[in-house]
This record gives C-alpha cells, structure tokens and sequence, in this order.
C-alpha cells in the first residue's frame, strides 16, 4: 500500500521526523518498507524563471537555446529540448548544484556544442503529477527567481508491505494510529468518530440480507441532490499521490474512505437501482458485467447486490457493476457501507481472478465496528464536496459476534447508531506474565508491558491480566497475540541475547548428510562435478533437451502408473516428480556438450519419487546417487593431445572408488530399458544396489552425445550401510605369494564371470585372487579366430603359514586350471 | 719398485681424471686395478723385495690402490652429476600444465554443509521430512488457516491424492514434535515448493533450511543470541544483525532478519536473510491433539527458516537464481 507522508500527517504529528527515520520506525513496527519516492523538491536551486528568447539548435530537430531570466541580474543559457512553451512563458528552471527526485544532480554542461547552465523542468522532473507534456508552464503572475518549492507541495511516498494479519493498517488513520501507539506520538481527531454517532435507521423492507452467513451486516445510505463533477484539488492530490487516477467527486470520496479509514465503501446510481436491495448468493452460472467493462460467470459461492429487478448489480466486496455505477449524470446516489465474510471474498476473488482495494481489505478482515464509521464520513465528505441531502443511514443486519462464544456474554460491548444500534463485542484476552517473563527472561518490566498495551489501545478491564482488545484489532484473540505486541514495540534489540543449548543425539538423518558429504567429495576428488537439477520434470518433451521420464532410468524399472504428476503445473516441462536423476543429469550432459565440453563427468544425489501400487498406493521417496560418465578421459592439452575415450571401464571403476572393500557385482538386467543400451543390475556385498547401464543409443544421437555414455544409479541409504559398515583392519601377510599367469582362449561371447564362477569351483584354498590380466582379440581373424578371444588371468597362491614351494603353487594352479577345462568344455589354454 | 708404484699411480690419476663417460671409467678400473691391470702387474713384483722392505713397499700399495680407487669413484660421482644434470636440461618448467578432469561440488551443497556445521556446532542435529506431503503437516499442524493465500492450487504443488508439495521445511517441525518428546533441537536442510514461475529471482523448486529449539523455557533472547551467533559465523563476526517483527502464522512474535553486508565500492544494505520466531502455542497444541500426549502444551520455542539460494546468491553475489539449476560447468567450476 502506498502511504502519503502528507496525508498521515493530516492524523498524526510526524514534525522533525527524516524520511530514514520514518522508514525506520515503521520498519522495526514490522511493516516492511519496500520503496520511498519523493514528490516534490526540497532545494532552493528550481526558481521560476522566464524564458526571453529561444533559438533552435543548428542540426536537432528538438533542441533550442534558451536565455532565461532566472532572477539573477543577467541571462543564463539553458538547451531544452521540450517543445511546449513559448519565449516569454515562465517554467521552473533547476540551477546547477539542485538535486532532483531520484537523486539527480543538475551539473552545468555542454549539449551539440552549446553551454547548457542549468534545465527546464516539467512537472514530473520534479517528482510531481505530470500535468501537460513537456515544461511546466507556470501561471504569469509568479515572480521570476522564487523557489518552486514556495508554492509546490512535497510529500513522501512510502511504499509499505502490511503483513496479512494486520488488516487494520491498511488505511493511512490505521498507520497513524499504530504509529503513535508505538512511539506515543500524539494523534489528531479520527476522522470515522461521527459514525458512533450517526443517525441510523433500520432498513427495513430496503434491505434484505438473504445470505446472511457471508453478509450479515449491511448499511445503505441515500443522498439526493448531489454534483457530481470533479473532486476538489485537495482530495484528487491525495489520491494521485497515492497512485489512483480520480474520476468524480462521488467516486473519489469513496475511494478516498478506504485509504483513510481502511473500509471499502461502494456508491450506486439510485436512479438505476429498482427497489430495495437483495444481498444473496449467485444463481449459479449468473453472468455479471463489471464496471471495468469485463463479463464474469459467477456460482452459488459468490454473494452479489442485487436490486427488485433480480439483476446483480456488484459483487459484494470486489468490484461494482457497468450498468449501475455513479456518472456524470448521477443526482441521487445510495451508499453502501457492508461487512463481508473474508474466506468467501477470498474465494470468489481468487476463482475469478478478480481482485480490487476493496476485496484486498474484505479478505483479510474488516472490522464490522468501521462500517458505520465509514459511511458517515463517506456521507459528510459527500455533502461537503458534492452538495446535496442525506438521509439517515438505513441498516440492515447486525455486526457479527467475533469473540469467542464462551466469552461473549460477559465482552464488553460498544455501540454504534441512533435508531438503529450496532453493537460489537471486544474481545477479551488474559495475559499471563509469568509468560512473558518466561520468553523474555524476565527483562520487560510489566508497568513497561501494560504501558504498551494501552498505548495499543487495549485496556485493562479488571487489573486481574484482562485486557479488552480495541475494535480495530481483529488479531488479538490469545495471550501470546499480547505478548506479540509487548515484544514488538518494546524491541528486541532491548532484549538481551542469551544461549541455552542442550546436548543433542546424533541422528540418522546426520549420519546421511555426513555420508553424502564424503560421497561427494570423494566423486569431486576422482573428478566428477556435482550438479543439482530440478525435482520436476517433464511427462514428456518434444526437445530431447528438456528432462523427461523417458530417460528414467530408477534403480528398479518403472511400472505402469509408478510416476506421480502435480495436479495443476506451471508448465508441462515441470509436470512430474522425477523418478531418477537420469533426465537432469543427461539433460546437464547435453547443455553442457553444446558448450564445448569434452568431458563429461556429473553427478547429484537426492529424492526420486515412484508410487507404488499403480498410482493407488503410496508415495515412495528415495535418496539415491546419479552418475553420468562420457566423452574424454582428460581435456586435450599439449601434453595429451589424444585423450582416450570413457569407455565401460571408467565408470566401472569409479563404483570401485565408492565401496573400495566391497564385491560389487555386474549382472545383465532380465528386463531390458528403453532409455538403456545396455543395463545391468547392481550388487554389493550381494546386496541389490542400483543400476549400471549404457545410454541408449539413439538417446545419445538425439542429445549430441558420445554414443558410448554410462550411467549408474546406486541406492544412497545401501550404499551408506556398506560403506560405513565396522570392520577390522585385516593384518599384513606373513609369507610372499607366488603368481602364475595364465591364457586361455574361449569363445567370444563367454563372459567374465563364468570363468570366474569356474575358478571359484576351484575351491583351491591357497588361491588368494585371480585378476583379469589382458584380453586379446582380432576381428580380422588371423592371430586368433573371429569368434574367439584370448583372456589372461594372473591367479596368486598363498599360504598363511608358510612360504609355498614352487612344486606346490604347480599343483594349486593345475587344480584351478583342471576345474577350468572341466567346467568350460570350450575353453583351450595357451 | 718404489718409482713404479709412483709411476702407475701417476698414471692412472691422470688418465682417470681425463675420461668423459662410464664405459671408459669402467675400462680403466679393469686396466688398473683388475687381474692383469697395471697396479696388481706391479704388485706381483713384491715377491722380489727384500723381506726387510716389504712394508714400506705393501703401504705404497696400498695407498696407490687407495688414491686410484678414490679417483675412479670421484670421477665417476662427477660424471654421474654430469649424466643427470643432461637429462633434466632442457625441461621447460614455465610450459602450462596437463589438463585433469576437475570435478567439485555444487554452491549449494557447499553453502548448505556450511550452515549445518555451524548449527551442529551450536547443538543442533539433522532431521527429516518427506517432500510429498499432507496438508496437516503443512499447513494445519503449523496454524495456517484453511482459506491462508498459500492454500490453493495458485500457489501451491497439489496431487490428485490431496496430498502436496511441501512449501517450506517446516512441516518437519511438526513432523519432528510428533515423534519426539521435548526438548527438540533439530535443523532440516531440504527441499520446498512453490508455484512461482521462474525467473531471475524464483525458482519453483527450491532449498531451505530450517530450525527448530523446544524446550520448557526458551526466551527471545535465546533466539537472539542463537541466530546472531549462526549469521555472524556465517558472514563474518563482525557482521551487523538485526530482526524486524514480521508475521508468519507459526510464530507470534515473528521476525524477519537482516544482515548488513557491503559489496565493493557501495555503501552497506541490509539483506533480508531469514524468517523466525517464537514457536506460536497453537502449534504445540495442535501437536498434542494429535498425540494424544501433553508433551509440548506449556513448552516455548523457537524457529527458523532459510533460504539456500537466497544465501548462495548473496554468498557469491550471484545475480541470477537460474545459474544455480542450469548446472553450466562453468559456471560450477568457480566453487571448486
């Protein structure tokens, strides 16, 4: 909301206050201030001046050379580059050294050559409405060389953010009324007092309230014989400096009333109005024209005015209706002053789309106590500005109880009206200072504290800790809403800063975070890049470059129904909860292989997301680790100019790196993946683990990546648990080993493993490892046959106790190699 | 006998001191010093010295055998320095580098480890949150009442199950409170979701981290002194902090805080860096309905919440929040 120093002054006394110094008051009163602008110019170096002579400058088609009598005693040379005025027309001039709004320095200079001492202002160079375009063309009677800020009127534009549960300091008396409640600065009459007197009647047949349960509290004022025509200077100014365009006198008071006394009033054209009002819920499916011109389908949950005609002529609490709106013409009008129920504006706002100052105020709350306020100093702004008689103000309905039930019989009630009374109940709230002292520690002094309240505006009923809460207030309900304010404008800084920790248990949740930590550094080490992607993902994308579930590729395969979507998303390529880190991570590879990128080593860990059951069951969160490997080993540089390729291999190894103790093992996936060449499942210590996989092919193509690119996705928790696994140091070995290497040629496709399952058959005890030593292959078919390959093993031989002879590690290896044969009848030494 | 011993030695310690490689070195040692070398060819005349003279003869010898000994190794020594000293000329020492792999870990793993291990430090220890979440943990465990502006499909991530995208770290107050008795002195690094379009300074996604300390008597000062301590670690002792009161429904009072930070050749700002407060009691109560215990009713704490972007941004004076999700290498690269 948009605060006018000037017009909070008109409440307030705010002398000798600095902007900074206001700014920093309603700061530390918990309103964010989120801009100030300054109206106006507060240097004596903008003098009126006029102009004497004018002279277009030789190559601009804009600029002239002026000669200006500043009041100076001789002529000073200004370009101005405005076209508006004539020689002899007085404007405000801004001497070098004036400093403008905005902060703008006004320096002596040269424009195309010609010596420029000083500018010719218009009206919005000096923070002010712009009234023409171009210069500020001053009436003639001012005298040449006065100050403009002898006759110019400055103020200061907060720009203020109202915390949603203070819908009371939405209006400038409600600011200047928390002001001088927190610094005890005095407060000027309420301009909304004439309503607690104001002659009532009830409405009778006038007003029918049929939705009671969204309005039960509305009051309709009749003034004939008005003006309507232009609102006086004073009100207009208030308006636009607070940003709003005035538009009749009757329209602008009423806009005027919300930003003095924070309740939203409404003005009909009584002329356009047949018969008494009906206050009632929407037919469904009702259309509503707004006076903005824009036509709306309303439902059952929206309350609308409507006349005997059966037409809704506004909907209650947010906008007016075309066809029944105050103009030019209007004579008789009918005032609406209401309470509204804030979750149904709220609702029918936010369906529609459809929000205005008045339903801003309705849905954060409005206190019914302001109603007749606001309608009486609407009327007496009405008849002073516009002329005319009113009647008194018909009422329909009565304030609504917003104290608890409990404490409603015993509230203090206030009361409004003559012959037709509203009456509000205060809330009362007990304050229990031995909470206070608990929060604060005992450094707020209670006269300090009960001093505050007051200065709020509460008071103490009973000096038994009772305090009635003003009418304004809708917050206060609790002890601690009371402990809130005593903290608020007492001030924390006041408060002294003490510490009382406890000790705390470790918790999985930090053995996690340490485990990641080390993880990450331990793959940052080995050189991958941790990257972070987005949890929502595409369902699907037509760019291949945008993360979607089709590049999935989760530790376990997905199942129809497993992906979990938002019901209503910003964007289809932020529709779906990931269930891998595979899109982001390839999605990164892709972005980042269009820069130049040669290697490609990333990785992330955090949640995926699958349901189970078919999207019926529930929803499974699951912290995993994402790594993608492709591209080149190294960068090239000069001292590798080559650098080899990542092959299988590489990433194969980085697992290695992760679980260095552990036997993981590779075996091809049962069920293939669309977005995998090649997938296998991943076990450690036997233990299922994640997947290793190759990127499909095609998938690569798409992305412009190297057709041989890895991924692997590993559980985090599992990978925890056998990482961290206690274990002892094992001790060195007594007695050397003895190694044999050996060749065996087999059949091309025979796997690793099965020559390792046959080694373990073996089941020779003094064989301590057995390591692939070379494969040996030759597609031509000249050194070794096509189809077949050449595997060396080297197979070391130990014994605990004592140093082998050579005659026993024979023996041990022919046992293995024995076994071999047997078990793999197609396998033939070298 | 005595002139030849002089002369051999004479004429091994000149020819030993003019050879310029190992081979020759070696040649030398075999002709002077081996079976049929020159000394031992000497040496062997010794049978026909008087007995009387055989000493002063042996100790020529010996000490001729000694001197040439010496000078072989010398020289070899000083050709070996020579030999080594060849084959590291020439290196060119101001040649750049090979080019490694680097790799490094994302700013807001960094900035978040970093908050953490101040606040372990403070005794605080990590929790958890799932973040699909109930509108209960949400929202009305933490006193947000149903028709609250985050409340709807415009703001916030919802399922087709009515279950929704947490939209802050909170919800594992609540979450925390329900599992455990007081006294509570958790922080919760994680995830939270807004439906904000992105932009320069939104990110729909996001990180927070967020605070929590309940116990039977815990003050205002205690949040003071407890975030003062953590943003000045964070920032620099000497960094200015102060709380302005704000509102958030699960607190009363609430605070947002600032830090007063300056950037290079401008005046100082204070930055708006975190929302806290003291723990509203309808929380504690709300927690107790559900519980069925009267564990946290009569409890006061307080809370806090931070964004991690938002702390990264302001860490690296990082102007855009979408770097931070693009994941360019190079842009990634400067935090390593």
């Amino acid at each position: 909301m948009n605060v006018s120093l000037n017009w909070l002054s008109a409440y307030i006394d705010l002398s000798g206050l600095g902007t900074q110094e206001m700014a920093d008051m309603l700061t530390f009163a918990g309103i964010e201030v989120e801009g100030i602008q300054e109206r106006g110019v507060t240097t004596d170096l903008v003098v009126v001046a006029q102009v004497i002579s004018k002279t277009p400058v030789e190559g601009s088609d804009h600029l002239n050379v002026c000669m200006v009598d500043a009041g100076e005693g001789e002529l000073r040379q200004i370009v101005c580059g405005a076209s508006n005025y004539s020689v002899g027309d007085k404007v405000p001039a801004a001497l070098p050294g004036a400093i403008l709004p905005g902060g703008w320095e006004i320096k002596e200079g040269k424009m195309l050559g010609h010596a420029s001492r000083g500018m010719l202002c218009s009206a919005s160079e000096l923070g002010l409405p712009d009234k023409e375009h171009g210069l500020w063309i001053l009436p003639q009677d001012y005298t040449i060389g006065t100050p403009v800020r002898s006759f110019i009127e400055t103020d200061t534009i907060f720009e203020l953010e109202i915390t949603p549960n203070r819908p009371d300091l939405l209006s400038h008396w409600g600011m200047a009324r928390e002001l001088a409640g927190i610094t005890g600065r005095s407060l000027k009459a309420d301009p909304g007092a004439i309503g607690d007197t104001a002659a009532t009647l009830p409405a009778g047949d006038f007003i029918r309230l049929s939705a009671p349960e969204i309005c039960p509290l509305y009051t309709a004022t009749r003034i004939s014989g008005v003006k309507v025509g232009p609102s006086p200077e004073w009100l207009a100014e208030r308006l636009i400096a607070i940003g709003l365009r005035p538009i009749n006198n009757v329209v602008d008071i009423t806009n005027y009333c919300l930003f003095e006394l924070g309740h939203p009033l409404h003005a009909f054209d009584a002329a356009k109005l047949t018969g008494p009002l009906d206050i009632r819920r929407a037919a469904e499916g009702e259309s509503f024209t707004s006076l903005m011109g824009d036509t709306y389908t309303l439902k059952s949950d929206d309350a609308v005015i409507s006349d005997a005609s059966g037409r809704a002529l506004s909907i209650g609490g947010i906008m007016g209706g075309l066809s029944s709106g105050v103009t030019e013409t209007t004579t008789d009008i009918v005032l609406e002053s209401a309470w509204f129920q804030r979750s149904s504006i709220r609702f029918t706002s936010r369906r529609l789309g459809l929000s205005s100052d008045s339903s801003y105020r309705f849905e954060r709350g409005t206190s019914p106590w302001n109603v007749l306020r606001a309608a009486a100093r609407a009327t007496q702004l009405i008849l002073e500005c516009a002329g005319g008689t009113a009647e008194p103000i018909m009422v329909g309905g009565q304030a609504p109880c917003l104290v608890p039930e409990e404490s409603a019989p015993t509230a203090t009630v206030l009361e409004q009206g003559t012959d037709a009374k509203i009456y509000y109940a205060l809330d009362q709230v007990k304050l229990d200072w031995k909470e206070l002292d608990i929060m604060t520690r005992g450094s707020i002094p209670h006269l300090e504290a009960a001093r505050i309240l007051k200065n709020l505006g509460l008071r103490d009923t009973d000096g038994k800790g009772n305090w009635d809460c003003p009418p304004w207030r809708l917050d206060l309900k609790r002890s601690c809403d009371l402990l809130e304010e005593i903290v608020r404008v007492y001030g924390i800084d006041n408060i002294p800063a003490t510490n009382t920790a406890i000790f705390v248990e470790e918790t999985a949740t930090d053995r996690a975070h340490d485990y990641r930590m080390a993880l990450s550094h331990k793959l940052a080490g080995a050189g991958f890049l941790e990257v972070q992607t987005f949890k929502l993902i595409a369902a699907e994308s037509i760019d291949p470059t945008i993360a979607s579930v089709k590049n999935a590729l989760p530790t376990k395969p997905l199942m129809e129904g497993d992906i979990i979507r938002v019901s209503l998303p910003i964007s289809e390529d932020h529709s779906t909860l990931r269930p891998s880190l595979a899109p982001g991570l390839l999605a990164v590879a892709a972005r980042n292989i269009n820069q130049g990128m040669e290697v490609l080593r990333f990785f992330e860990s955090g949640r995926v997301f699958r349901n189970t059951g078919g999207g019926k069951g529930k929803d499974i969160e699951t912290e995993v680790l994402g790594i993608l490997m492709a591209g080149k080993l190294n960068p090239a540089s000069w001292a590798d100019t080559k650098p080899a390729d990542v092959q299988f291999a590489h990433l194969r190894a980085v697992l290695d790196i992760l679980v260095p103790k552990a036997t993981i093992t590779l075996s091809p996936a049962k069920v293939a993946r669309p977005a995998a060449a090649l997938v296998a499942d991943v076990q450690i210590n036997g233990q299922a683990c994640g997947v290793f996989t190759r990127i499909a092919l095609a998938t690569c193509r798409e992305l412009g990546l190297p057709l041989e690119s890895y991924y692997a996705e590993l559980d985090l928790r599992k990978l925890q648990q056998i990482a961290t696994a206690p274990f002892k140091a094992a001790d060195l070995p007594q007695f050397p080993g003895s190694s044999r290497d050996s060749s065996m040629e087999v059949p091309a496709n025979l796997s690793n493993a099965t020559i390792l399952k046959a080694v373990e058959a073996a089941k020779q005890k003094l064989l301590v490892a057995c390591k692939l030593k070379d494969i040996f292959c030759d597609p031509t078919g000249e050194k070794i046959a096509a189809d077949r390959k050449a595997m060396t093993y080297t197979f070391l031989y130990r014994d605990a106790k004592k140093t082998l002879t050579a005659a026993e590690v024979d023996a041990a290896h022919k046992q293995v190699l024995d076994t071999l044969a047997a078990k793999i009848p197609d396998l033939r030494f070298r | 006998m005595k002139e030849q011993i002089a002369s051999v030695q004479a004429e091994a310690v000149a020819r030993i001191a003019g050879i310029t490689d190992m081979k020759g070195l070696e040649e030398a040692r075999v002709s002077i010093l081996g079976k049929k070398g020159s000394l031992t060819q000497v040496q062997q005349g010794m049978r026909n010295v008087p007995k009387e003279d055989k000493p002063v003869v042996g100790a020529l010898l010996n000490e001729a055998r000694a001197t040439i000994t010496a000078a072989l190794d010398a020289r070899k020594t000083a050709l070996q320095a020579e030999l080594d000293a060849a084959a590291v000329a020439g290196t060119d020492l101001t040649l750049p580098g090979a080019t490694l792999a680097t790799g490094g870990l994302h700013p807001i793993s960094l900035v978040r480890d970093e908050a953490v291990r101040i606040l372990r430090r403070m005794g605080f220890t990590l929790s958890d949150g799932p973040d699909i979440e109930d509108e209960w943990h949400c929202f009305d465990a933490l006193n947000t009442p149903e028709d609250h502006p985050a409340r709807n499909e415009k703001d916030t991530f919802y399922f087709d199950s009515g279950k929704l995208l947490r939209t802050q770290t909170s919800t594992v107050q609540a979450r925390t409170m329900e599992k455990q008795a007081p006294p509570v002195r958790i922080i919760c690094p994680g995830s939270a979701f807004r439906r904000d379009a992105i932009d320069a300074t939104h990110l729909s996604a996001f990180n927070q981290i967020e605070g929590l300390y309940v116990d039977r008597a815990v003050s205002v000062g205690d949040l003071k002194g407890t975030l003062e301590y953590f943003l000045k670690a964070l920032f620099g002792s000497e960094t200015a902090v102060r709380f302005r009161p704000h509102f958030f429904p699960f607190t009363e009072p609430s605070f947002e805080i600032d830090v007063q930070l300056q950037a290079a050749g401008q005046a100082p700002r204070w930055i708006e860096i975190a929302g806290c407060g003291m723990v509203n009691p309808a929380v504690f109560e709300n927690i107790d309905k559900v519980t069925g215990k009267q564990l946290y009713t009569g409890c006061t704490g307080f809370a806090f919440g931070i964004g991690l972007e938002r702390l990264a941004m302001i860490r690296w004076g990082i102007r855009d929040i979408r770097l931070l999700i693009e994941n360019d290498a190079r842009f990634l690269a400067q935090f390593h």
